[in-house]
């Protein structure tokens, strides 16, 4: 029972760090620190292979 | 509609989806969800893109732009304690032009730090306000100090010369 939350949990997660990452990118852009603004941008699109990652591994959870 | 159901138990049970009540229910279930949030985190990555690409182009040493100087308006036209509006250095960035002393020009780009709406002088209370959440800055130095706004507004470098202020170039913060 408890497994199916994880996934969902994890998922939530990552989408959390989504927002923030993309908070900081924008506030790190218009404060002229552009390195920053590339490094968030990047932990964003990693995220999204990760998020890929964690709903496949969890498509054959057991109940 | 009132049901018969809860007077007859066990009621009829001659059906296999009878807990489903509303439509595409079974479309919303914990893996319906799971696909959801995996979309979101995409369209995060996807939005991203843009700006890492302006980042790029901005450290690809665009650093210190240097604008064609600009009049913004003759001395004798502006009396100490107002302001004028201008643009620069592109003709959709609205800026503003205070003269606080004699010989005392600051001039930021009056889009607010929050969510760019324009930033007007208040001559009578001495500072720079955004009516839309009444974000308030300091006419000195451009720094926020009531309302939303966080950020410094961008100040505008200026050269006094032949009885006109000219627009040099826009500050840049230091990180």
């Amino acid at each position: 029972m408890k497994l199916r939350i994880v996934g969902v949990a994890v998922l939530c997660i990552i989408l959390m760090l989504n927002v923030i990452c993309t908070q900081y990118m924008v506030h790190q852009y218009y404060y002229e620190n552009y390195i920053n603004t590339l490094i968030f941008g990047g932990l964003n699109i990693f995220l999204f292979p990760t998020a890929i990652y964690v709903y496949k591994k969890t498509i054959n959870a057991k109940a | 509609m009132p049901s018969d159901k809860n007077n007859k138990i066990p009621f009829n049970e001659d059906n296999y989806t009878h807990n489903i009540e509303r439509n595409n229910e079974r479309k919303l279930d914990r893996r319906g969800f799971m696909k959801t949030l995996v979309g979101a985190a995409g369209a995060f990555a996807v939005s991203s893109l843009p700006w890492g690409a302006v980042a790029a182009k901005e450290l690809m040493g665009l650093g210190d732009k240097e604008y064609p100087h600009q009049k913004i308006t003759d001395i004798s036209d502006i009396p100490v304690g107002e302001a004028v509006e201008f643009t620069f250095p592109g003709e959709h960035d609205d800026a503003l032009l205070v003269r606080l002393a004699e010989n005392k020009y600051v001039a930021y780009q009056n889009a607010c730090t929050h969510l760019r709406c324009p930033v007007f002088w208040k001559k009578e209370q001495g500072e720079l306000l955004c009516p839309c959440h009444h974000g308030k800055f300091d006419v000195e130095t451009g720094v926020p100090f009531a309302g939303p706004p966080r950020r410094p507004l961008p100040e505008i470098q200026l050269k006094v010369e032949n009885g006109a202020v000219y627009a040099v170039r826009v500050k840049r913060y230091e990180a």
